[in-house]
């Protein structure tokens, strides 16, 4: 693990444990509903202040919590176009199968790559520890995937052009 | 009143009874002038130069202006970071033991909480759009003489090595050490922003 990537991993898990604290709370608005708050967001005294984490003007998580669920926003580090293309199609192909993941947000919040939706009814049937480690374990690993994938990528492009351009040789 | 989508209107947004006062969210502080940040900042940076660093911060922090306007408050954040990266890693620890067991410690730690927060935030503001930039940028380039912060935090993005970000990180785990987590939850929960 990289020297800068070791703190900002452990400012997300502390400030994860911290955020998620959530119980169940049924919607004050309309009767019988029971909404994650954040997402509703009608009730301004249930929500909490926001916390971003950033480990540079590329990588930042935002953390939004409320009384019954959190919203995670993740950024993944883009340097070029083609990383661009990449983590959009990676999280597309991630979004798409959201009910799989339980936690994650099918759309991303805006100036973000991927968000997670948390509710108090993930944390009564997962733990907490082991829902943060998932977090932080993808942070992780979508670093790497990406650029695996661009390193692939350019061996495929670089045979391509090979076979396609030896008749003309 | 026969707009095809009558249904869509959110009725209970017009009922006063549901209409929640901005002001029971944002507790009310006397407003602070501009002038009192800055002489605060002035006089920090003496502090800092004469190579009292943890006089700086303890100042500081115990003279937060809650009620102070946007410009005020980035002043504030500037003269913070610009304290926070003049101490050195060995330092961190002792220093931060020692604000957590003075009297009303807690309070101190969680304003510095705010800040760290707000740091990291700031960046993402100014990077974002533009006018995040132009605001940021005038309300650092206004107040003469707070050179050393601008230089630190202000020329750090377009670097790209996010330098800035890593002094506020490893001050963010030191925190965590001495405070707990309680001290993150009380910076989500606290209305009093910074």
């Amino acid at each position: 693990m990289s020297q800068s990537l070791r703190p900002y991993l452990k400012c997300v898990r502390s400030s994860l444990t911290a955020a998620i604290s959530l119980s169940d709370f049924a919607s004050q608005i309309a009767e019988r509903h029971n909404v994650p708050e954040i997402e509703a967001a009608k009730s301004p005294e249930v929500l909490l202040n926001p916390l971003t984490i950033s480990r540079n003007e590329h990588e930042r998580v935002l953390i939004e919590p409320s009384v019954n669920s959190i919203r995670v926003s993740i950024k993944i580090k883009q340097a070029d176009e083609i990383e661009n293309i990449l983590v959009h199609k990676f999280t597309r192909f991630l979004t798409q199968r959201a009910e799989n993941f339980f936690i994650l947000r099918r759309k991303p919040v805006k100036g973000y790559d991927i968000s997670f939706l948390i509710t108090n009814f993930h944390t009564e049937q997962m733990l907490k520890h082991k829902l943060v480690d998932f977090i932080i374990h993808f942070m992780e690993e979508v670093d790497k995937e990406i650029s695996e994938m661009k390193l692939f990528l350019n061996a495929r492009a670089r045979f391509v052009a090979e076979a396609f351009l030896t008749p003309f040789d | 009143m026969a707009t095809g989508n009558w249904r869509l209107i959110d009725v209970d947004a017009l009922d006063p009874e549901n209409a929640f006062p901005a002001e029971l969210l944002t507790p009310q502080f006397a407003p602070v002038p501009l002038a009192d940040i800055q002489a605060l900042a002035n006089h920090c940076r003496q502090s800092l130069q004469r190579g009292e660093q943890e006089e700086a911060l303890l100042t500081a922090l115990k003279n937060v202006p809650y009620g102070g306007d946007d410009q005020g408050k980035e002043l504030h954040l500037a003269t913070i970071l610009e304290i926070l990266s003049s101490i050195k890693q060995a330092e961190m620890t002792p220093i931060l033991a020692r604000i957590y067991s003075s009297p009303n410690g807690t309070e101190l730690l969680d304003a510095l909480m705010k800040y760290l927060y707000k740091g990291m935030a700031r960046h993402n503001a100014s990077n974002n759009g533009t006018p995040g930039v132009s605001v940021h940028a005038t309300g650092a380039s206004s107040v003469s003489g707070f050179g050393g912060a601008t230089r630190e935090f202000g020329v750090a993005p377009s670097r790209g090595d996010g330098g800035g970000m890593s002094v506020l990180l490893s001050w963010h785990e030191k925190v965590v050490d001495v405070a707990g987590t309680g001290a993150i939850v009380r910076v989500m929960t606290d209305r009093r922003t910074v």
